[in-house]
């Protein structure tokens, strides 16, 4: 399937994000907490199943899973690890995405590039702690690569598992979207319900 | 996929139909039964419902229904004639390239337009700077085909407190109201406003051979697949079909219409699946492209003859576009409404539908409560989110888990006035994938088109407030750059300075080229003009078959 950002840059992706709305929250950013629950690395299991890639190297997908990992992180629910939102990454740069591949390496590189000079014998994002990467994404939230970072991180969490990612609707259970069903019957929600139940009261 | 029955490509066809959408669909059906050889060009694939899938990824993202983006199906934009015209990345003229068209993936929100949206500027007066005309129908004449097509392609719904008169009743009850309706209703009467049941090009019982609706949430921008959404695909086309006399020529880009000698169209040029040209020639055509390639096809059509574009003597093919402004609040409740079940909208509020001169600009408008980009998971990621939320993170992710079932929009849709600078011209510079210079999309809203935005926007929020909401945000209204409703384009009018078809929808250059779709739209309406669109398809075929018989097309 062609895809709608297939031969454009991201400087031109990135504009329709802004001007669509999607990006309003991008100034009022703040750290995150580290989160509660200790959390398996996301680059262990990127390079556990390394084999199975399609397109990707096991250490830049070690660092594209950890990135993935900050943007939707595993707290008491699951995030973009356990969804393996890896694989949609991978998929996509060979199939879908494959224009953004050479975006995608070159905006590693040069992030990866710049952590030497703040954290000692460092050469990878997936090598840092999870605060020292959320440090250095806020410090590049601006760049197109994090914004290509975040579209395919949403992307791969919340598409269809036949994609990669949102395995077993991890994704879709979080957010109480029973999406994999067909069809529904009314009353959908509260309101609704209680709505009914006044109706009903009333007669 | 090939249709029961094939026309020589060298023997003239009764009628060429361009486009199988809301118009075309409907007058393929209307006249291919009543015997006359019609053959529909579809640029799309032959889709049928059992290929419609729920997988948000293909559908929203990477334009599975809608050709394949701005570069591939050749749109550029911009605002001003003095600017140079890009292909966005998203692609700014959103209509389905699928057999039935843009009825296949509209969200099936259903309005008939008023009295008034006919006879406005008679009412008002005229508003400098603008094309502001009465159309030289009324709603009485276009009445008896609304109700055609309430009771033939099949419409759910119940009368509300500002519907213009109708001469039968809903064919089916509405579909079930929804939390954002409950929410809408109850904050309306609490401001002293009415709301009132929204009608859907969506059957809520088994309605001519055709299954209900299954509540599945997939309307907007999806397709169908059990038929109950009311597409010339599901409604009509299988009529068509089942004549013998109808040919549905699908994977067929047309690139030109040829006029012989007398200045009457002749032969229709179209690439087909391989890409090769080929010529079918025809005694009449009829086109339902929508507003935007219909337009293209015209300026594509010059000739010496010709010379601005066929059926231009006018100059007014490919202005006026009206695309009805939007503008959007978002608001999150304390329990679930799990909005994306059901058909998107369940209750509106037309109370401000009228112009109002206390507002201090032209303008009416319709809202809705719906739950928009929170029917689906990756769009409400994208779009969704409160602006005081970051983006990434651990509360980027608390806030959508929390926000997904809890959230709706309320949306206001406006009247948009017809401009000079507003139109479909030809890209000089950019091509699509068949080679036809791509549609250059100018356009920016009159500021009134935005004042009325605002407005409603104003009254969502107050909305908002009276429901309760936890938390509710406007979503920034910019000046449009895209839209879904493509009209005006091809007006249609009694003089021929200034309008490109008549009454009958017939040409006024060209006696054997009639233009039916969103094109021949005079006002914009207040939203949802697809109601109209297919009742104008169902006049103009009325008298088409009335003209052809009596030999005088």
């Amino acid at each position: 399937m062609v895809t709608a950002m297939k031969k454009l840059r991201p400087v031109s992706r990135r504009r329709f994000l802004k001007s669509s709305g999607a990006l309003t929250g991008a100034s009022l950013l703040r750290i995150s907490a580290p989160s509660l629950v200790a959390i398996t690395q996301a680059a262990c299991t990127a390079k556990d199943e390394a084999a199975a890639f399609n397109i990707l190297g096991v250490q830049e997908a070690a660092d594209f899973a950890a990135i993935a990992a900050r943007i939707i992180p595993t707290t008491e629910t699951p995030g973009a690890t356990e969804a393996g939102v890896i694989y949609f990454f991978d998929n996509a740069f060979a199939a879908d995405m494959s224009w953004a591949l050479e975006n995608m390496r070159a905006g590693l590189a040069s992030l990866n590039a710049t952590l030497a000079a703040n954290y000692a014998n460092k050469s990878h994002f997936s090598d840092l702690d999870e605060m020292d990467q959320d440090a250095v994404l806020s410090a590049n939230e601006t760049t197109d690569f994090f914004e290509l970072c975040w579209l395919t991180t949403i992307f791969g969490f919340f598409s269809m598992s036949k994609y990669g990612g949102n395995k077993d609707h991890v994704a879709w259970d979080l957010i109480g979207f029973e999406g994999h069903h067909g069809a529904w019957e009314y009353p959908f929600g509260y309101y609704d319900a209680e709505y009914a139940k006044e109706l009903s009261h009333g007669e | 996929m090939a249709s029961s029955v094939t026309f020589d490509m060298r023997q003239p066809v009764d009628f060429a139909i361009i486009g199988s959408g809301s118009a075309g669909g409907i007058i393929a059906k209307e006249l291919s039964t009543a015997g006359f050889n019609v053959v529909v060009f579809e640029q799309g694939p032959y889709r049928k419902a059992q290929d419609f899938t729920h997988d948000e990824y293909s559908v929203l993202f990477n334009s599975e229904l809608l050709g394949g983006g701005p570069r591939i199906s050749g749109q550029t934009f911009r605002q001003y004639a003095s600017e140079t015209a890009e292909s966005p990345v998203e692609q700014p003229i959103r209509y389905a390239q699928t057999v039935g068209g843009s009825s296949v993936h509209f969200t099936a929100n259903f309005w008939r337009l008023r009295p008034v949206d006919f006879n406005e500027r008679s009412l008002l007066g005229s508003i400098s700077g603008t094309n502001f005309a009465d159309w030289p129908i009324s709603y009485e004449e276009l009445e008896p085909y609304y109700t055609r097509v309430d009771w033939e392609i099949g419409i759910s719904g119940a009368p509300g407190p500002y519907d213009a008169p109708r001469s039968k009743p809903f064919p089916m009850p509405p579909l079930p109201i929804k939390s954002s309706g409950v929410l809408l209703e109850k904050a309306a009467k609490a401001l002293g406003l009415q709301a009132q049941v929204e009608p859907h090009a969506i059957l809520s019982q088994p309605h001519n051979g055709r299954a209900a609706c299954i509540k599945c949430g997939y309307c907007m921008f999806f397709g169908c697949e059990v038929g109950a959404k009311s597409s010339t695909l599901a409604a009509v086309i299988p009529a068509a079909e089942a004549s013998g006399h109808c040919e549905i020529r699908a994977d067929s880009a047309v690139f030109r219409i040829e006029t012989d000698e007398k200045g009457r169209a002749s032969e229709v040029l179209y690439y087909d699946a391989d890409g090769n040209e080929q010529a079918q020639k025809v005694k009449a055509v009829i086109v339902s492209a929508n507003g935007a390639e219909t337009s293209r096809l015209m300026l594509m059509s010059a000739s010496e003859r010709h010379p601005d574009g066929l059926a231009n003597s006018s100059g007014f093919v490919g202005r006026n576009l009206m695309f009805n402004a939007h503008s959007a609040g978002d608001g999150v409740f304390e329990q679930p409404l799990n909005d994306y079940k059901g058909a998107q909208v369940s209750r509106i509020i037309h109370e401000f539908y009228e112009s109002d001169e206390k507002r201090g600009f032209y303008g009416g408008g319709g809202i809705d409560s719906r739950p928009l980009w929170s029917a689906t998971p990756i769009f409400h990621a994208l779009m969704g989110m409160p602006p005081d939320v970051p983006r990434w993170g651990k509360a980027f992710k608390d806030e959508i888990a929390h926000n997904f079932t809890r959230q709706m929009s309320i949306v206001g849709s406006t009247t948009s006035l017809a401009l000079d600078r507003n139109n479909i011209t030809l890209d000089p510079a950019n091509t699509d994938q068949w080679g036809r210079p791509s549609m250059r999309l100018t356009y920016r809203d009159h500021d009134d088109d935005l004042a009325m935005a605002k407005f409603l926007q104003d009254r969502a929020m107050e909305l908002f407030d009276a429901a309760g909401a936890t938390k509710a945000w406007r979503h920034p209204i910019h000046p449009t750059d895209g839209g879904e409703h493509l009209l005006g384009t091809c007006r249609m009018g009694d003089d021929p300075s200034t309008s490109v078809v008549d009454r009958y929808h017939r040409s006024h250059d060209v006696p054997n080229l009639f233009i039916c779709d969103g094109s021949s739209f005079v006002t914009s309406g207040r939203g949802q003009p697809t109601m109209t669109i297919m009742a104008l398809a169902f006049r103009a075929a009325h008298h088409i078959k009335i003209a052809a018989s009596a030999g005088e097309i």
